[in-house]
């Protein structure tokens, strides 16, 4: 699914944020990203959503070489992702029916299949009954929690999360990390980053870490 | 997926109806800025095009005098005036005797009993010769009564047109102070304009970042924008016709004594809708706004009108009179544009 070969990222200014980067996460694997804050965490992270583009090496994400992707096709490769932010992005002039439904009516999906498949998500992540709040009213867990079912409403193969429990106490951050578990049992790849290793001990999947922008540590796929 | 198509516009549509809503003190100021800018130029124009239907109504009212020969009779001078009834240039000629003319002299002059004492009378006989409007143009006429002082039995033609080229010549250099002044209340809508869209675009910097990362294409993102500016700049050139239509054509009733013409052009609705719209939804606001109509060349002039239509100027020669000004129903499309009302 993710295929990352000697990629580096160096920054204008001459900061090399990832330098020398390989792996291969394959379709239905889960994996964890750590490492310190400034590692290259959230940079891989960009570079596989194609926020930047890479300064050496090649990424191949679904079957696609990133490099040889135009730059109007962008929009079109990133519905095959799912994302999920650490301040999670939501948009608190909205529902949270309207926050989740935005990617399937970005993508042109259907109107009545939109209420369809947003009641589905939204019932995954057990926030059925708050569709008409708006974000801001919902607790940190619970804004978390519609937006991951933002980022699978489109029911993408990939999942990918940038710090998805920074900002949650304990209990908080196993609720959402067993969340993610439960999508990557339904098929779904799922990349992690995180610096709870708390999370990383306690599911014990395959765990991929960077120091300094380097790849210092791979657990192996069988994990 | 056509009809997808269209409803996801119609969603936009409403959607930013919705935003304007939401904030009607901004939308308000914005769409009263735009109306504003727009209504000064146009009303300008305006003006300036109600003067010009006056001057054109002077110049239909221009009239060659065609002193005849002494020796030329009254029999004579029937057939020229026939033979010149009949030059299509020529609206209408009209024959005063030498009797009538001194008639006409001692009535005006007050030199009556004066006059009593000439043996014989020093007037020529005079056909007025009036053109037809089409060819009431300064140089139009000019080239006519040349031509006419040449006709046998014409001993002089006499056109007075200093106050007419006067005129005219202070149009076009008024019609140049407005032209450039259009372009920049013009400029400036466009900096207005552009300002606000700059501010909209950096409040909803958030949404468009989420967008974009939950794969919206730069179209999608732009529909909205597009639309809000489409809408304000709607309901600008709206309140600017709205500004412009009533106090121009009745202050110029008004001060003139005339039926002036309202003529809302077309155009403030297609630079609203161009300058927001124009670039990436041309086919949008040509829809919205019609294409805009030309101003037709001069028409011919009605009969007197009964109200207001004659023209107090005791100074001027009384056949200055009489001249209809249309009065145009204010129209947002050509097709009414086209309808128009004649009083």
């Amino acid at each position: 699914m993710i295929q990352l070969t000697n990629v580096s990222k160096r920054y204008p200014g001459g900061y090399d944020a990832l330098k020398d980067v390989s792996f291969e996460l394959a379709a239905g694997e889960m994996a964890f990203l750590t490492g310190h804050s400034g590692a290259g965490k959230s940079t891989l992270l960009k570079l596989i959503t194609l926020i930047e583009r890479g300064s050496r090496g090649q990424i191949v994400v679904n079957g696609k070489n990133l490099a040889r992707l135009p730059r109007r096709r962008v929009p079109y490769f990133r519905r095959e992702i799912g994302i999920v932010f650490q301040d999670n992005k939501l948009l608190n002039d909205r529902t949270v029916f309207d926050n989740v439904a935005l990617p399937l009516i970005v993508s042109g999906v259907d109107h009545g299949e939109v209420g369809r498949r947003v009641r589905a998500a939204l019932d995954k992540v057990g926030l059925l009954n708050k569709e008409k709040l708006h974000p801001i009213v919902l607790s940190g867990g619970e804004q978390q929690r519609v937006g991951i079912a933002r980022a699978v409403v489109n029911k993408p193969p990939l999942l990918l999360a940038d710090e998805p429990t920074g900002n949650l106490d304990a209990e908080l951050s196993d609720e959402i990390i067993d969340l993610f578990h439960e999508f990557h049992q339904h098929g779904v790849t799922v990349l992690i980053a995180t610096h709870d290793l708390r999370q990383v001990d306690r599911l014990e999947k395959r765990r991929l870490m960077l120091r300094a922008g380097e790849l210092i540590y791979d657990s192996g796929r069988d994990a | 997926m056509i009809k997808n198509y269209f409803l996801r516009h119609l969603q936009t549509l409403f959607f930013s109806l919705g935003q304007m809503a939401r904030a009607p003190l901004a939308t308000l100021m914005t769409v009263a800025v735009i109306g504003i800018t727009l209504a000064l130029p146009t009303g300008l124009y305006l003006l300036l095009d109600n003067l010009q239907r006056l001057s054109g109504g002077w110049d239909a009212g221009v009239q060659i005098s065609l002193f005849l020969k002494q020796d030329i009779g009254d029999a004579e001078a029937g057939r020229i005036a026939e033979r010149l009834r009949a030059r299509e240039e020529i609206e209408s000629v009209r024959y005063v005797s030498r009797q009538a003319a001194l008639a006409e002299f001692k009535r005006l002059s007050g030199f009556g009993e004066a006059l009593n004492l000439l043996d014989e009378n020093p007037l020529p006989a005079v056909l007025l010769v009036r053109p037809k409007p089409a060819h009431g143009s300064p140089q139009a006429a000019a080239a006519l009564a040349r031509s006419l002082g040449e006709t046998r039995g014409v001993d002089l033609a006499q056109l007075d047109l200093e106050w007419v080229k006067r005129l005219n010549a202070m149009l076009s250099l008024a019609r140049r102070g407005v032209i450039l002044l259009a372009g920049l209340l013009g400029l400036a809508v466009l900096l207005i304009v552009g300002n606000t869209i700059r501010l909209a675009v950096l409040n909803r910097r958030t949404e468009i970042e989420v967008v974009k990362l939950i794969g919206g294409t730069d179209r999608f993102i732009r529909r909205p924008f597009l639309y809000s500016g489409l809408l304000q700049g709607l309901a600008g050139a709206l309140t600017g016709w709205a500004v412009r239509s009533p106090t121009w054509p009745t202050s110029m009733a008004a001060v003139s004594g005339w039926r002036a013409s309202a003529r809302p052009r077309a155009f403030p609705w297609c630079w609203a809708g161009d300058c927001w719209a124009g670039w990436a939804r041309g086919w949008q606001s040509a829809a919205t706004c019609g294409k805009s109509s030309r101003p037709e060349p001069p028409q011919a002039r009605v009969g007197p009108d009964g109200t207001a239509g004659r023209f107090p100027a005791p100074e001027l020669p009384p056949r200055f009179g009489t001249l209809t000004m249309r009065v145009l129903k204010s129209t947002t499309d050509t097709e009414d544009t086209a309808r128009e009302i004649h009083r």
